[in-house]
């Protein structure tokens, strides 16, 4: 193996935590099981680098087998690097019937027509997700292995999450997905987050969603939760308007996990007691960021609980209902 | 302007009746629980965000022996509630049947000009002020103790003792009174 191989390697086991390492390489199934075996997995990582280096030596194993560990170990951990959303537009006649032999062709096709050093790997996940990892190289390098870009899409919907894109190589990505899902156009969902899964639950309205209904109370069949009979509760209307409003905004249960919401704006400035900025005629850009460990969460907590007024303003409420969570305000609407 | 009166009611037997008033809604429930717990056959609590109480329950609502103003030094917002809500109180509450309960007074990031103007707000009522700690249990519980025991005078369960008796005692005072007294 040579030395370009070999740092990949080392980096990957680094980034592998200790307690994964034993299961993502019985999944890899490259190493036999007396291999395998002959490991010792309580010994500190660098002793096992050097172990797995001389085992894969020894099985002639290559980048492509290596690259086949960390697309492995990507999948079950998907959770990392920021995540950002693309739909795709202006689909064709037969963009729904789109398999998946058919699509990894034509995207293989696509792809190294356009850059022809590139290293591409498909594969298909359980729940119906299509994996590829790209390794992108020029006409003169061998694809960089070390920042690979990975994407996901789910054949039949016109989403694709893509992570590690950099801006010289979006086009080339975009034309090729466009042309193998048969679509007109992609264009930036505007929806990004470092947990894939809430970005996807978000964007295809996978979470528990509450819908405005007329008579927002159960029916009387089953007991009511026994409040205790001493303690009497003025405002329980008002609080249950409130709940009911924010978890139709936001939605019900688990929400996705959001980090970021950011409202770039290119307003008018607007304040009487500073005449000054008021009185230009260019727009005053601002930047409004809302950040939290789990945005819509709390979110739903501000309307909830009074600290947000109720009717919900679409400003926040359109982060659910457009699944974005970019949004440029100008002065004629968002 | 709907006040809240205290004797446009007729009282119950063996009951007292105590309103807990925070604009926040977390802390009112738990002491709620406690004050239940504590004292089975006395009371009935009523919790509210902010006075005026809505109409539709003025039927129902029994007479209310002990209004408490719960505040959060944490949040401006809470003070300025509940000195909203201080308007819609018939002034016969005044005497003794109003308390302010206040938290996180010992909170770092709390300033302490907060603290200073609640101090003058219920001294200038005569009201007492207490401060709890509502994160802990044993918290909740001392301050749930703590209330019931006004609540009793209030109520008028306490043979020799009225709530205009104790809060001469148990007002609250602005530290330049009590300067004043000592160098006079």
């Amino acid at each position: 193996m040579d030395d370009s191989t070999k740092r990949i390697l080392q980096r990957l086991i680094r980034r592998i935590p200790s307690q994964m390492l034993q299961t993502m390489l019985g999944k890899w199934a490259h190493l036999s099981r007396e291999d395998l075996h002959s490991l010792d997995f309580t010994q500190p990582k660098w002793v096992l680098t050097e172990q797995l280096l001389a085992l894969c030596e020894e099985n002639g194993l290559r980048v492509k087998h290596i690259t086949e560990l960390e697309m492995i170990y990507i999948i079950e951990n998907p959770n990392q690097g920021m995540w950002h959303g693309f739909q795709l537009l202006d689909a064709e006649e037969d963009a729904p019937s789109i398999e998946l032999t058919q699509f990894k062709k034509q995207f293989k096709a696509n792809l190294t027509e356009l850059i022809s050093n590139v290293s591409i790997k498909i594969k298909k996940h359980t729940d119906e997700a299509i994996w590829i990892r790209v390794a992108w190289g020029d006409n003169f390098t061998k694809p960089n292995h070390l920042k690979p870009t990975y994407v996901v899409h789910h054949l039949q919907t016109p989403y694709v999450f893509v992570t590690g894109l950099t801006s010289k190589y979006k086009p080339l990505l975009n034309q090729a997905l466009v042309l193998a899902t048969r679509y007109g156009s992609m264009k930036d969902a505007h929806l990004s987050g470092r947990n894939l899964t809430a970005i996807r639950d978000l964007l295809m309205r996978q979470y528990q969603q509450v819908f405005p209904t007329k008579n927002p109370k159960p029916l009387q069949e089953k007991n009511p939760v026994p409040r205790n009979p001493n303690i009497e509760k003025e405002h329980a209307e008002n609080t249950e308007n409130r709940l009911q409003m924010a978890c139709e905004a936001f939605g019900d249960g688990t929400l996705p996990q959001l980090q970021k919401a950011v409202y770039k704006l290119e307003t008018k400035f607007r304040d009487n007691s500073n005449k000054t900025l008021t009185d230009r005629e260019e727009p005053f850009r601002g930047v409004v960021e809302f950040a939290s460990t789990n945005l819509l969460e709390s979110l739903r907590h501000c309307v909830s609980s009074g600290m947000a007024s109720t009717p919900v303003t679409p400003l926040l409420s359109s982060i659910t209902q457009k699944g974005r969570n970019y949004f440029v305000i100008t002065d004629k609407g968002v | 302007m709907s006040l809240l009166k205290p004797f446009s009611r007729l009282t119950g037997l063996n009951t007292a009746n105590i309103l807990l008033v925070e604009n926040e809604e977390q802390f009112q429930q738990k002491l709620a629980d406690t004050v239940v717990l504590q004292e089975k056959t006395v009371n009935v609590n009523v919790l509210a965000r902010s006075l005026p109480l809505p109409m539709e329950n003025e039927e129902s609502r029994p007479r209310i022996d002990l209004v408490v103003f719960i505040i959060h030094l944490t949040s401006e917002l809470s003070f300025q509630s509940a000195e909203t809500s201080l308007k819609y109180l018939d002034p016969g509450y005044f005497q003794g049947k109003v308390c302010f309960l206040v938290t996180s007074a010992r909170n770092v990031s709390v300033p302490p000009e907060r603290l200073v103007s609640v101090r003058t707000l219920a001294a200038s009522l005569h009201c007492p002020l207490l401060c709890a700690e509502d994160q802990t249990t044993e918290g909740v519980t001392t301050a749930a103790h703590r209330l019931l025991a006004i609540l009793k005078v209030a109520a008028g369960l306490v043979p020799m003792a009225t709530s205009l008796y104790l809060s001469t005692l148990t007002r609250c005072t602005v530290p330049s009174d009590i300067d004043q007294q000592n160098f006079e």
